[in-house]
């Protein structure tokens, strides 16, 4: 083991149980609204260029800090081209839902939905707001905040529904 | 009863809409608002007045006055005249006992002028002392607008909704419509608010919205009531297109139920068809209000006199009522019956939201009105608002009746006469800021957009000086009454909670808060928790933890600088206790550092400060320029702590390490997988028994906790809460940071002087402890025992020589020891161990010896073994 493999949930051995810190929350959650949180999240140090790669999203946080998300059966292999980056795995920190609907996203946060990706507040929590094709966003935030951000989410969903 | 068909009307007289008043079935059309179906069912009374509990009937017809407020569907303080009549509306009047027709508390109308001056009850109500609250009641129960159901609960559901505009109209007035159409299409999305009762433009390019802009603040952010839903617009540019309000004039009975503004008439007779009156006289300083004789006319009002104040000299009108309606006026001396007045003092710019924005209020003697100048970037006023077409008019500041009897109601929200303004002139109050707070004009439900103005006149007047020396008082949000609720929108109160937690409650924890952490204070049976972490295997939550990953060629260095202690003579894969201390010395935050690699170091922090020291690091990260760089990885890690005597026993089985002692030594972090996860697993003991700290990727918490309690469950493994660990931590002697220090601790006064090392060449906080060398103690951080096993409160008193000397920060009972401990500040002089002191519990004192030492085992040979 290298000393910082602590920190890489996909190098478990297989019969440990990953769980999502939305599974409970979003359990019986309206069509729409999804649990995204098994995503790889790498937090790269320094300049971002050629980070890009399929398959990935690079999300600039700032100057010398850059978050690259993938597919989690990507996340070995990035981790291994990105080692001298000053490279932190942080997909553990991470849990993500994806919704639908601008209004929706709208009762949850001031972040300008035209200029995203961005990070900014959701509901009182620091977030990083994607956009994906059609009306659909990721919002992706620290993982202790879980139960709290999707009750919020699944709330203002009933009342963007309600008559 | 309505009027035949009027050519503009708005009502569909096929639409029927049945609706309840008190209890009554009543009838309004589609097009009605409340006030004008209860007006065309023949209700002229509204509401009683907030403290002479005066009639009121329908006054503006604009929402801008608070005559037509009343109780809608459980709602308090509706404004009905702005209100859409819907089926099945239940409506009430306000504030009057008995009925509002017969409102028994009308009596202080006939008594109560010169008993009951503004601010009364603050003189004559005084004494005895002892009866104020008695007062206090009766008085909110006879005065005032609607009342909220002190149990009612959440009626409605309110929500917040962020927007952005390029452009954001205020106000579908012709000019904010000129303006929305010349944006559109040319700057980017452009928006038009407006909360009229017509349906909004569709114009190319322009969002319409229906709502209230409530003010305009910093930022371009424009609040936007649009009834359940609070808009947070964001705009680039905002354009103000609000209007003129009609102004009152102020005479005697200037209140009485038929007294009306210009726009009332053109409401209920042009979009209502409604006769407002069978005789009408018609009082204007202005051309507007003159317009209304051939509306008048046309709804078969017989129109008695029409007085343009312009060209007609007129020095006393009195109105005179019966039954609190108006039935006759007089000017100057003659008498002339009828049933409707209108009353028109010219219009006043509706210029609220550009102050808000920062706009600067003048008064123009030349037209007599208020106008904005200085309208600050990014804002503009177009139309009335700005002034264009106001036409000046300039009214005498009051008109007197011939008698003198009757009231005149400068302010009518607040029932504020021109006598109140008079007095509180009189005694001093003559300043226009002074003098608002005093009287309470301008300050009711209509915010001045009725008594601004006038009361200013009248100001100017009184104080024989013109308007302009007068000046204005600062308008402030929300320009229009705006329900709580909607400002409040949903409850969001953001909690953590570990990767853990719902296996807590299903363990039977009790949950409390620790900062937004929610964690499990104990499974039920503290002191036994405690015992079990003596005696087999305890394992408790502690991801809650802040955790850094601090990495770089400098990272030694920058964590020398940080922390008083050492940190570049440690080996890798060792541990370090350190205590973080601020620029001042003071003691911020406490954790440990383990040297990873050469230049990889992980810190932990307290639960509750891990954000405060991220701030810290990334802070002086940037001042020192350090090659560096901090990651925060709290919440990426669970971490377990598992500690008793049969913690090893427990990691041989879930791992392959080495576990033995000379393998896995005290303060050694070790990489392994436990139960399959990848995991730091960290030797460090802070509950005082064989401890071991295993960091690992949060998704995973579930999985190995539950491996930790069946492959323990033969060991005696049971999980433990923070009250246990507060008792073990306590037998330890180990401080907490925030309960056992506070702001002004220092390592030295909390007995912890071997953490700094005075040697280095500079650290945080150097300069200040070097200060408190020099000084000498003031007071120290002891532990101690009670002589008669009584706990005493934590923050109680240690008393010296009879006096204060002291307080206790910590204290447990514990079962362990079968002793009551605790911590506490002494006189530096007591920090002797067996030193006696004197601690207060419960108004008597008790005895307590202190105790430098940990009280359990106190040379760590349970840590180490």
């Amino acid at each position: 083991m290298t000393h910082l493999d602590f920190l890489s949930p996909d190098l478990a051995a297989p019969e440990a149980a990953w769980r999502s810190p939305l599974e409970r929350a979003l359990a019986h959650a309206p069509s729409g609204i999804e649990d995204v949180s098994r995503t790889g999240v790498l937090e790269v140090r320094g300049d971002a260029d050629g980070l890009d790669a399929e398959g990935t999203e690079v999300v600039r946080l700032s100057d010398d800090r850059a978050l690259v998300l993938c597919d989690w059966e990507r996340v070995a292999e990035l981790r291994a081209r990105l080692g001298d980056r000053g490279t932190l795995d942080v997909s553990a920190g991470w849990a993500g839902i994806r919704l639908r609907g601008e209004t929706l996203l709208r009762r949850l946060t001031d972040l300008d939905l035209d200029a995203l990706p961005a990070v900014g507040p959701v509901a009182h929590v620091q977030a990083l707001v994607l956009r994906d094709e059609d009306d659909a966003f990721r919002v992706f935030f620290a993982q202790e905040y879980g139960d709290y951000l999707a009750e919020v989410v699944l709330d203002a969903a009933a009342g963007v529904d309600a008559p | 009863m309505r009027l035949p068909p009027q050519p503009d009307e708005r009502i569909d007289r096929e639409a029927a809409i049945p609706f309840t008043f008190h209890g009554s079935r009543v009838t309004g059309f589609a097009g009605d608002t409340i006030a004008s179906a209860l007006f065309g069912e023949g209700q002229r009374v509204y509401s009683r007045s907030f403290k002479y509990h005066r009639a009121r009937g329908l006054l503006c017809c604009s929402g801008n006055c608070p005559n037509c407020m009343m109780r809608v569907d459980g709602v308090p303080n509706v404004r009905t005249c702005v209100t859409p009549l819907h089926e099945g509306a239940k409506v009430e009047a306000q504030n009057f006992w008995g009925s509002l027709d017969h409102d028994l508390l009308t009596l202080t109308d006939k008594v109560g002028g010169p008993f009951t001056p503004v601010g009364f009850y603050y003189r004559t109500m005084i004494r005895p002392r002892r009866a104020w609250p008695l007062y206090e009641r009766f008085l909110r129960s006879v005065a005032g607008l609607g009342k909220v159901e002190k149990h009612g609960g959440r009626t409605r559901r309110y929500d917040v909704e962020h927007r952005r505009a390029d452009v954001l109209v205020v106000g579908a007035s012709e000019a904010g419509v000129e303006s929305a159409r010349e944006a559109a299409g040319r700057e980017g999305r452009v928006v038009l608010v407006d909360n009229g009762l017509d349906p909004l433009p569709d114009l190319e390019g322009v969002e319409a919205v229906r709502g209230t802009a409530i003010g305009v603040y910093e930022g371009g952010l424009v609040p936007v009531d649009a009834g359940t839903v609070l808009h947070r617009y964001r705009a680039g540019r905002v354009v103000v297109a609000a209007g003129a309000i009609e102004q009152p004039l102020l005479f005697p009975g200037n209140d009485l139920v038929g007294v009306v503004l210009p726009e009332a008439v053109r409401r209920l007779v042009g979009r209502w068809s409604l006769r407002p009156g069978a005789r009408a006289v018609v009082v204007s300083a202005d051309q507007r209000g003159l317009e209304t004789v051939s509306l008048l006319e046309q709804a078969g009002t017989e129109v008695a006199e029409a007085v343009d104040l312009r060209t007609t000299r007129v020095r006393e009108i009195a109105a005179r009522g019966r039954g609190g309606r108006v039935a006759s006026v007089e000017l100057d001396g003659k008498k002339l019956d009828c049933d409707l007045l209108v009353m028109s003092g010219g219009r006043q710019p509706a210029y609220a939201l550009l102050a808000h924005a920062g706009a600067s209020v003048e008064y123009d003697p030349g037209r007599g009105i208020f106008l904005t100048s200085a309208i600050p970037q990014g804002v503009d006023a177009v139309g009335a608002a700005a002034g264009d077409g106001v036409a000046a008019a300039a009214p005498s500041a009051t008109y007197n009746g011939a008698s003198g009897k009757g009231k005149c109601f400068v302010c009518i929200c607040e029932d504020v006469t021109d006598k109140d303004v008079k007095r509180a002139i009189a005694e001093g109050f003559d300043s226009i800021e002074l003098a608002k707070r005093y009287t309470t004009v301008t300050m009711g439900p209509c915010q001045g957009k009725l008594c601004h103005l006038p009361s200013i006149r009248l100001y100017a007047r009184e104080n024989e000086t013109d308007e302009a020396s007068i000046g204005t008082t600062t308008a402030r949000p929300p320009w229009q009454p705006v329900e709580l609720g909607l400002l409040a929108g949903r409850p969001h109160e953001p909690a953590q909670r570990t990767s853990i937690h719902h296996r807590h409650k299903e363990l039977g924890a009790k949950m409390m808060w620790t900062g937004t952490w929610r964690r499990p204070h104990s499974y039920g049976d503290p002191s036994g928790e405690a015992k079990n972490v003596h005696d087999a295997l305890g394992v408790i939550d502690v991801s809650t933890l802040g955790k850094l990953v601090v990495r770089g060629p400098d990272a030694a260095a920058f964590l020398e600088r940080l922390y008083p202690n050492r940190f570049g003579d440690m080996k890798t894969g060792r541990i370090r206790y350190g205590v973080l201390g601020s620029d001042a010395g003071r003691i911020m935050d406490d954790g440990t550092i383990a040297r990873l690699a050469e230049e990889d170091y992980y810190v932990t922090t307290t639960s509750t400060g891990a954000g405060a020291v991220l701030e810290w690091f990334e802070w002086w990260n940037a001042v020192w320029g350090l090659d560096v760089g901090i990651a925060n990885v709290t919440g990426a890690l669970a971490a377990v702590n598992v500690a008793g005597p049969h913690a090893r026993e427990l990691m041989s089985r879930l791992t392959d390490l080495d576990v033995s002692n000379d393998a896995f030594t005290y303060l050694d972090a070790k990489h392994a997988h436990v139960a399959g996860v990848p995991s730091l697993v960290l030797r460090i003991g802070f509950v005082g028994e064989l401890g071991y700290e295993i960091h690992f990727p949060s998704p995973y918490g579930e999985h190995v906790w539950n491996s930790i309690l069946e492959r323990g469950a033969d060991l005696g493994a049971l999980p433990f809460g923070l009250e246990p660990q507060r008792i073990l931590r306590l037998e330890k002697m180990h401080i907490l940071v925030g309960q056992d220090t506070d702001s002004e601790s220092n390592v030295f006064e909390a007995s912890m002087p071997w953490i700094a090392k005075m040697d280095k060449d500079d650290f945080v906080g150097k300069w200040s402890l070097e200060r408190v060398q020099e000084r000498g103690f003031r007071e120290q951080l002891v532990g101690f025992e009670m002589a008669n096993g009584v706990v005493p409160p934590e923050g109680g008193q240690i008393v010296v020589d009879g006096r204060p000397g002291g307080r206790v920060t910590s204290s447990r009972w514990s079962q362990h020891l079968g002793k009551a401990i605790g911590m506490g500040w002494v006189p530096p002089e007591l920090a002797e161990d067996g030193a006696e002191i004197a601690i207060k519990v419960d108004g008597s004192v008790e005895r307590a010896h202190v105790r430098l030492r940990p009280f359990f085992d106190p040379d760590g040979e349970h840590l180490r073994t």
